[in-house]
């Protein structure tokens, strides 16, 4: 909600900056961005009653001195008679009409009206549509005018659980399926009652005649329709959040008032209908228990004094809530506006004493299995659950995002593959992933089982013993054994015709029920470790990555240990990974043979041979320079 | 060998943890050390444990089908938080409690700063005389292991239907903006009657976090999306 900052300091008696009524109203838990003079505010659910300008300042004259009552017509209004009849009081408690006539169309807005559309950039439609909204800003009760004229027949209230279509008073076409409260006219749908109001009854820049509705409609019978057919509805979501259920009278008559400083009414009469008796909530005036939900020493006049200031009125040892305050009904919900008013940051924390877990292990299996793999190379990946393919026993989504998305996988090993596709499509060659996730399934009923999925292929490492190995069936059941001895495993090698890849290298896969293995699970000394620092990540790039492999020729082990230094470390914008692929110790001629493979990437560009091949002779001049190391074939 | 030749220091490189689970242990493993104990519950819940016993009315926005995934029928939701854990621990047992539970949580969102599927850890503690002071020292005390001893932080009143009072809490960025990380506050006495704990007797205190928002945070990403596409690149920078 879009708020003018200066027509809330203008009714504040003191003189206030911008940052002033900022802090002011985040310590009441209005948080908001300000720009240009005007607040974007985030108002919590439970604040439907700080949806409007006269709201907020009804949390703000806790702190500054305020007038809170606007002026209002206090004449006599004649009885508006109206064929109306109401069959949805469960969905609309109370409803006010008022019938204006007016002489003249007002050609400007007096100064306030016109703020309103230019503090805030807001187009004008016509003037009882202007009026209506402004309202609606101004007290957080929406109102809908009908131009008079095209209301001619009877009136009904009807909650309608049939499809029928409706075309919005902004052109829109809508199809209304299920249960919908609408206002009808022989038969025809005029208004989705709170929400939007029909083309076929609209206001237009001749209306002259208006019938302003003012009603009070539940949360439940406004909830989600807004949301359903696509309507960008401030009334809906006023309604939603709850309005004043007695404030309708009040409004129309500010209504009436406004409207009579642009024209003559010629003509006016109201009526309202009330279909339940609202009574105010009580809660017992207890500082004590107050003193002890927020953890303070708060005296009763204090706290007389903030919640008179509130608007709630005490008396008889009783807190009597006011009936915008629908969010309150226990002494929880009074001690939270105590401490609104103190300052949450103002209360001093208080030493917290928890008395000391049985168990402080979790996971103790599981994590043996983490950190072996771990230590073998392997990452752990986190996939969404969500997946097209429907199979038996998946559990499917009602409202699922996409069709996509329509169940919840039964293996992890489909997404597994999915990650190694991925990262076989940007140049990876040595690919080992593990993935552990609760699985559910209806089979007799919900049914869970914790899975862990591994899938690896390409080389076994990036390192000279591992590069010329190659991950197969072997290495993952040996992998296994060792944390495992005692287990026999299902490891499978993943078929790549269905899938689109060039690489041949062999899939192997393996999944199983982590708690029904957890017994089998032996203590394998493991190395790898929780970070100890939370490292700050480096942008990835999309671009393509290439490499370049040099091999040298090494006479003695101090050269080979410079070379190994200068290399392992040469830094540069485009060089993404280096390590030694490649060791061979010839003794009959008694030198060595060291094989460097260099990845080449950059994070803005794709990298062109010229951009490569700088870098390439740098490497080559710094190792060359060390002297005693040739580079065969060069 | 002649000439005392070593060959080349053999590196074998290791995996990592994913950095949404690191963080997870860390933090859950931070809480056992203040005294709480872990609880688990299913991803796949009732309306009941996961609405109603926690206040949270039909008519809340939170449980519509926007922003709700409801499963076979709408007979099952999944979980939109983990409090419903904290009912069953508070249901199976009686005060003192101290839980705490983590993982994996749904709703209909999906775009640069919201996932479908995201991860949270939350805490509760009932006991007699738990208070809002409490709470703040248990907030500075998480927050400060987190972020830092010399962390800004910033306590706003905010509205949980399980909690009231309620707070978010904000830390001041370096630029000097305001980043909320935890929401918190004590628990509604309608709860604990909920689950049949005498809330004239016993009172409670609740936080949550989303991991994903501290390890952005903590790590710099600036998109949560990132974090689930087990791209190497990304993943081996969290060892």
């Amino acid at each position: 909600m879009k708020v003018s900052a200066k027509q809330l300091i203008d009714r504040i008696n003191k003189t206030l900056t911008l940052e002033d009524l900022s802090k002011s109203l985040i310590q009441l838990g209005h948080e908001h961005e300000l720009k240009d003079g005007v607040f974007d505010m985030e108002i919590t659910p439970n604040r439907g009653d700080c949806l409007s300008v006269n709201g907020l300042l009804r949390d703000l004259n806790v702190f500054y001195d305020i007038e809170l009552s606007q002026d209002t017509y206090h004449g006599e209004i004649k009885k508006l008679s109206i064929d109306f009849e109401n069959l949805a009081q469960n969905s609309c408690s109370q409803i006010t009409f008022l019938k204006l006539e007016i002489d003249k169309i007002p050609d400007n807005y007096i100064q306030s009206l016109d703020n309103y559309f230019s503090d805030l950039g807001i187009n004008k439609i016509n003037f009882f549509t202007d009026v209506s909204n402004f309202l609606s800003y101004e007290t957080g009760q929406p109102t809908h005018c009908y131009d008079a004229e095209k209301i001619n027949g009877k009136l009904v209230l009807e909650e309608i659980e049939n499809n029928e279509s409706f075309e919005t008073l902004l052109d829109k076409k809508i199809f209304l399926s299920n249960k919908n409260t609408v206002f009808k006219i022989n038969d025809s749908i005029i208004n989705l009652a709170g929400i939007m109001g029909g083309k076929s009854t609209a206001c237009s820049k001749d209306t002259k005649t208006v019938i302003v509705e003012c009603a009070y409609f539940k949360p439940e019978a406004i909830i989600g329709k807004s949301v359903k057919y696509d309507i960008n509805s401030e009334a809906a979501h006023k309604f939603e959040r709850g309005v004043d259920p007695l404030c309708q009278e009040n409004v129309l008559r500010r209504f009436i008032k406004i409207v009579g400083e642009h024209s003559n009414i010629t003509d006016m009469s109201m009526i309202s209908f009330s279909y339940e008796n609202f009574s105010a909530i009580k809660i017992p005036f207890n500082v004590e228990q107050l003193n002890k939900i927020i953890g303070i020493n708060i005296s009763r006049e204090k706290c007389f004094d903030y919640l008179t200031k509130l608007g709630f009125i005490i008396k008889d040892d009783y807190i009597e809530v006011p009936s915008y305050r629908s969010d309150i009904n226990n002494q929880n919900g009074i001690a939270e506006e105590i401490a609104r008013v103190i300052g949450y940051d103002n209360i001093k924390k208080s030493e917290i004493t928890i008395p000391k877990n049985k168990s402080t292990t979790y996971r103790e299996t599981e994590n043996k299995l983490r950190y072996f793999l771990i230590d073998n190379g392997f990452y752990e990946v986190v996939n969404s659950p969500f997946v097209k393919a429907a199979s038996d026993n998946a559990i499917s989504i009602d409202n699922p995002l996409d069709s996509n998305r329509k169940h919840l996988r039964l293996n992890i090993v489909d997404s597994l593959v999915d990650n190694l596709i991925y990262n076989e499509n940007r140049q990876k060659d040595s690919i080992k992933l593990f993935e552990i996730s609760d699985i559910y399934r209806f089979e007799n009923g919900l049914s869970k089982k914790r899975m862990i999925s591994i899938v690896a292929s390409g080389r076994l490492g990036l390192n000279y013993e591992d590069f010329s190995k190659k991950i197969n069936l072997e290495y993952l059941t040996k992998l296994m054994k060792e944390i495992m001895p005692n287990r026999t495993f299902n490891i499978k090698n993943f078929p790549r015709d269905s899938l689109d890849t060039k690489s041949k290298s062999e899939i192997i896969t393996l999944e199983f029920d982590i708690e029904s293995a957890s017994e089998d699970i032996v203590n394998v000394k493991t190395t790898a470790k929780p970070p100890r620092e939370f490292n700050k990540y480096n942008t990835i790039s999309e671009y393509p990555s290439s490499f370049k492999d040099i091999s040298f020729l090494v006479g003695d082990s101090s050269k080979m240990e410079k070379l190994q230094s200068i290399l392992l470390n040469y830094k540069s914008e485009i060089v993404k990974q280096i390590f030694i692929f490649d060791y061979y110790y010839n003794e009959k001629s008694d030198n060595m043979k060291i094989g460097f493979r260099f990845i080449f990437q950059s994070n803005s560009q794709t990298l062109t041979s010229e951009m490569i091949d700088a870098v390439y002779e740098d490497i080559i001049n710094k190792s060359l320079n060390i002297g005693g190391i040739s580079i065969p074939g060069l | 060998m002649s000439k005392g030749i070593s060959p080349p220091q053999l590196i074998k490189e290791k995996g990592s943890l994913h950095p949404i689970n690191n963080m997870k242990d860390s933090i859950m493993n931070l809480l056992i050390s203040f005294g709480f104990e872990i609880i688990d519950g299913p991803e796949i819940e009732t309306e009941e444990f996961n609405f109603d016993m926690l206040n949270i009315k039909k008519s809340h926005p939170a449980r519509q089908m926007h922003d709700t995934f409801y499963v076979e029928n709408k007979s099952y939701v999944l979980r939109t938080h983990t409090s419903p854990v904290q009912i069953r621990g508070m249901l199976k047992n009686k005060p003192p409690l101290a839980f705490i539970s983590g993982g994996k949580v749904y709703r209909k969102d999906d775009d640069s700063t919201h996932l479908p599927m995201f991860h949270q850890i939350e805490g509760i503690y009932v006991d007699e005389n738990v208070n809002f002071a409490n709470l703040k020292d248990l907030i500075y005390k998480i927050l400060f292991s987190l972020f830092g001893n010399d962390v800004e932080l910033r306590f706003r009143p905010s509205y949980f239907p399980f909690t009231e009072p309620s707070a978010e809490v904000d830390i001041l960025s370096k630029d000097g903006k305001w980043l909320e990380v935890l929401g918190c506050g004590i628990v509604n006495p309608i709860v604990l009657d909920n689950c049949k704990i005498n809330s004239s007797k016993f009172s409670g205190l609740a936080f949550g976090l989303g991991i994903e928002r501290i390890a952005m945070l903590k790590h710099g990403v600036n998109d949560i999306r990132d974090f689930y596409k087990s791209n190497l690149d990304f993943l081996n920078q969290f060892k």
